[in-house]
């Protein structure tokens, strides 16, 4: 099915706050699902596979233990904390590569490096094994695959963007994958109760006059 | 922001202006976008068809109204249903409406009507797709439909005073644009010059929609009295709105778009600004706007309500408009910033409702200095989002103090203080409101209580370097970036903080929500309880047949013969 952006972002900012991200984390999850979608990627799928791997009820195992220096850890990295981390040391790029790593979902990590390109305005190039992107913030050329979980991640800001892919206003997520996000994104819902459906959104004088 | 005009007197402070209880008594101005809308469509000199209008004796069917502008068309497809009475309601979880509307992008072939025949009835359990840019429904007044019909039907109009009480014939109970349901994205029509500004697409459907309820109600009249019916008097049609039902679901609107929310609040303020530095009027502004505030006199006795809150602040509103006259006959309102001098009397003299409504007022003669910022009004700042970590700690702090100083020494925990939390329902995925320490809701809180979290923020950043970069305090403390996003955010975006609390025992949703519909350029506000109101818009508005520039502005206010 054919999904605007906005439901993919609305759905997706849900669905991470659903798995236990804090809300500004859910609100970066819903923007670079969205950005994903909009390179004609399958943000959601991307999102829902990283979901699934709960990282969020133990989240200090999974990002950067310190900002300085090379962000390499024990258990895989986190692309959405790790991915906030990068864009909000967006400057540092412009001199030191970044090396990180393992990161699951590396996908989750381009939009994050294209708000460092935006911040930049310069390309930014994430490598991997088997495969290389380049963003210059709002295009995106990726050659090789992402794999589902990387070794090492180097990010610089270099690179050039000739021919990005073109950018899609529609979004066409697997079905499984958008059950997922929205298994998540159910969680946030409180259930309804009769008093709340009476009072919750105020009910008062008559509405039928 | 246009830098164009000059002003000697600044923009009201944000402190002032950003407060709940004033937010809940602004009212309509040029900037409002149902008159931005109609005085474009108005200089563009739109055209307007009814290429479809194929509707039953019983009022069942479908009609599609075109608005044509100079570069493209838009349809409203109307569904028309016979609805049992006693599945028809106004909340959000109703199931089926008396009639149900899209507004199309272009013109709809017969293969669109019948895909969207399938889905518009069904609303939020139907789907659309990026050929809607609105999906929309209505209620009748029962009251005033069956009078109407049974009027007209019998060749007789019908009672002006019953026209008086209600208002419209039919209230929109929700109108869902940007991305719903599967609906266009705001993104792909924000770069249409007449688009542009915000909800324009929402105001059209609405526009449309009204021409829609006239000429429903005189098709029916023909089937029930055949010969014998007459058609609507337009002076009649003329007063005739669009009601409708607001509730909770839209409140969170103006916390979740708090660059938006400032560039409505902001382009208000500034145009305040410009006209107050208007050092000399002349005869004919001055006439302007003691027409104005006439009409205005006009509009405010037809507005009633049966809530208590309302019916105190309508009574001072009428209390304020006496002294507004008073002092308007007393003033020549030429010379030494005659309405500056307006503002800062009013401030003294005049309650919330009155100030506001002043200050809308004094915009009306000075359509040059005020009309081009609507153009500021949306929101094209996406990079609005990104958080600049290498902001120091203490800067943020600062940031934080300026919105929100007046929370910081707020007692948090004090149950009157968090006495509500917001959350979404599972039933219909709608905002509601609770009680925190009477019901199980508080673990699905959602963030739209800025001011509680802005003052947890300010306390946790206190335990930092104020020299460290802010990026450093966000990997350890994830759970205050929505905090900090925000408060960045407000150096963009002075006015994009409401500066009272959203979840204390005394909050108003109905606030919040008159704040957003009086952009709209909604009137005759009427909460029909703390968190819903009911509204009417364009009442008074000229039908597409009748549209011109001379009339295509002031419609808002009601004339004396009318």
């Amino acid at each position: 099915m054919s999904y605007a952006l906005n439901e993919v972002e609305a759905t997706a900012k849900r669905a991470a706050r659903g798995a236990g991200y804090d809300w500004g984390l859910a609100e970066e999850a819903a923007k670079a699902t969205r950005w994903l979608c909009a390179q004609g990627l399958d943000g959601a799928a991307v999102l829902a596979g990283l979901l699934e791997a709960g990282y969020a009820s133990e989240r200090n195992a999974h990002v950067p233990q310190d900002l300085e220096g090379d962000w390499l850890a024990a258990a895989p990295l986190c692309p959405l904390a790790t991915g906030a981390a990068l864009s909000d040391c967006a400057a540092r790029l412009q001199d030191t590569p970044r090396k990180m790593g393992p990161v699951t979902r590396p996908a989750m990590i381009l939009p994050f490096a294209a708000m460092a390109a935006r911040q930049l305005g310069a390309c930014v190039t994430v490598e991997g094994e088997g495969f290389q992107a380049v963003t210059d913030g709002s295009g995106l050329h990726i050659e090789g695959t992402l794999p589902e979980t990387s070794g090492a991640l180097t990010i610089r800001a270099a690179g050039s963007l000739a021919n990005a892919n073109p950018s899609h206003t529609r979004a066409e997520p697997e079905e499984a994958a958008w059950a997922v996000l929205n298994r998540f994104a159910h969680k946030t819902y409180a259930p309804a109760t009769e008093e709340s459906r009476l009072l919750g959104a105020g009910a008062g004088l008559s509405d039928n006059d | 922001m246009e830098t164009t005009a000059q002003t000697t007197i600044s923009r009201r402070d944000p402190a002032q202006v950003m407060r709940l209880s004033r937010l809940g008594s602004l009212h309509q101005c040029r900037l409002s976008f149902m008159r931005v809308l109609t005085r474009r469509m108005a200089e563009e000199n739109w055209s307007f068809s009814r290429p479809k209008f194929d509707i039953d004796a019983k009022g069942v069917g479908v009609a599609v109204y075109t608005a044509t502008g100079p570069a493209r068309s838009y349809s409203l497809v109307a569904f028309a249903h016979d609805l049992p009475p006693e599945m028809r309601s106004d909340r959000v979880i109703a199931t089926a409406w008396d009639a149900t509307f899209t507004l199309f992008d272009g013109v709809p072939t017969d293969a669109d009507i019948e895909r969207l025949s399938k889905n518009v009835p069904y609303q939020e359990a139907g789907r659309v797709n990026e050929k809607s840019l609105s999906v929309s429904r209505a209620n009748r007044s029962v009251r005033l439909w069956a009078h109407f019909v049974d009027a007209l039907s019998q060749g007789q109009q019908p009672d002006p005073e019953q026209v008086d009480a209600v208002g419209y014939l039919m209230r929109t109970t929700a109108v869902y644009g940007s991305g719903k349901l599967g609906a266009a994205d705001r993104e792909a029509i924000a770069d249409r010059p007449e688009l542009s500004a915000p909800f324009q697409a929402e105001m059209l459907s609405v526009y449309l929609t009204r021409v829609f309820v006239r000429d429903l109600v005189e098709h029916m009249a023909r089937a029930q009295g055949g010969e014998n019916a007459v058609r609507l008097a337009p002076e009649t049609a003329l007063r005739l709105g669009i009601g409708n039902s607001t509730g909770l679901g839209m409140a969170p609107y103006i916390v979740n778009h708090p660059v938006l929310f400032n560039n409505w609040i902001m382009a208000r303020e500034e145009a305040i600004a410009r006209v107050r530095s208007v050092e000399t009027a002349t005869a004919e502004e001055a006439a302007c706007f003691r027409r104005m505030l006439r009409r205005s006199e006009l509009s405010a006795a037809r507005w009633h309500s049966e809530h208590p809150v309302q019916i105190e602040k309508l009574a001072s509103l009428h209390k304020d408009l006496e002294a507004l006259a008073a002092w308007v006959a007393a003033d020549d309102l030429l010379n030494d910033y005659p309405w500056d001098r307006l503002i800062r009397w009013s401030e003294t003299a005049l309650g919330l409702e009155g100030q506001e409504l002043a200050a809308s007022l004094i915009l009306e003669p000075y359509a040059e200095l005020v009309d081009g910022l609507s153009d500021c009004m949306a929101d094209s700042n996406k990079e609005a989002f990104v958080i600049d970590g290498a902001m120091p700690v203490a800067q943020v702090r600062e940031l934080i103090g300026d919105s929100f100083g007046w929370a910081l020494e707020l007692d948090w925990s004090a149950r009157e203080n968090c006495a509500r939390a917001w959350y979404v329902s599972e039933e219909k995925l709608e905002p509601r409101m609770g009680e925190r320490f009477d019901e199980p809701i508080a673990n699905y809180e959602q963030p739209l209580a800025p001011a509680r979290d802005a003052a947890l923020a300010y306390a946790a950043l206190a335990e930092w370097d104020g020299q460290e970069p802010v990026a450093a305090f966000l990997l350890r403390h994830p759970e205050h970036r929505h905090t900090v996003r925000r408060a960045q955010m407000s150096r963009v975006a002075p006015y994009g903080e409401i500066r009272s609390n959203t979840i204390s025992d005394r909050v108003l949703p109905v606030d919040m929500l008159r704040a957003k519909l009086s952009f709209f350029g909604a009137t005759h506000f009427d909460p029909r309880s703390d968190r819903w109101v009911r509204i009417c818009m364009y009442a008074g508005a000229p039908y597409p047949e009748d549209l011109t520039t001379a009339n295509a502005d002031l419609w808002v206010y009601p004339e004396a013969n009318q």
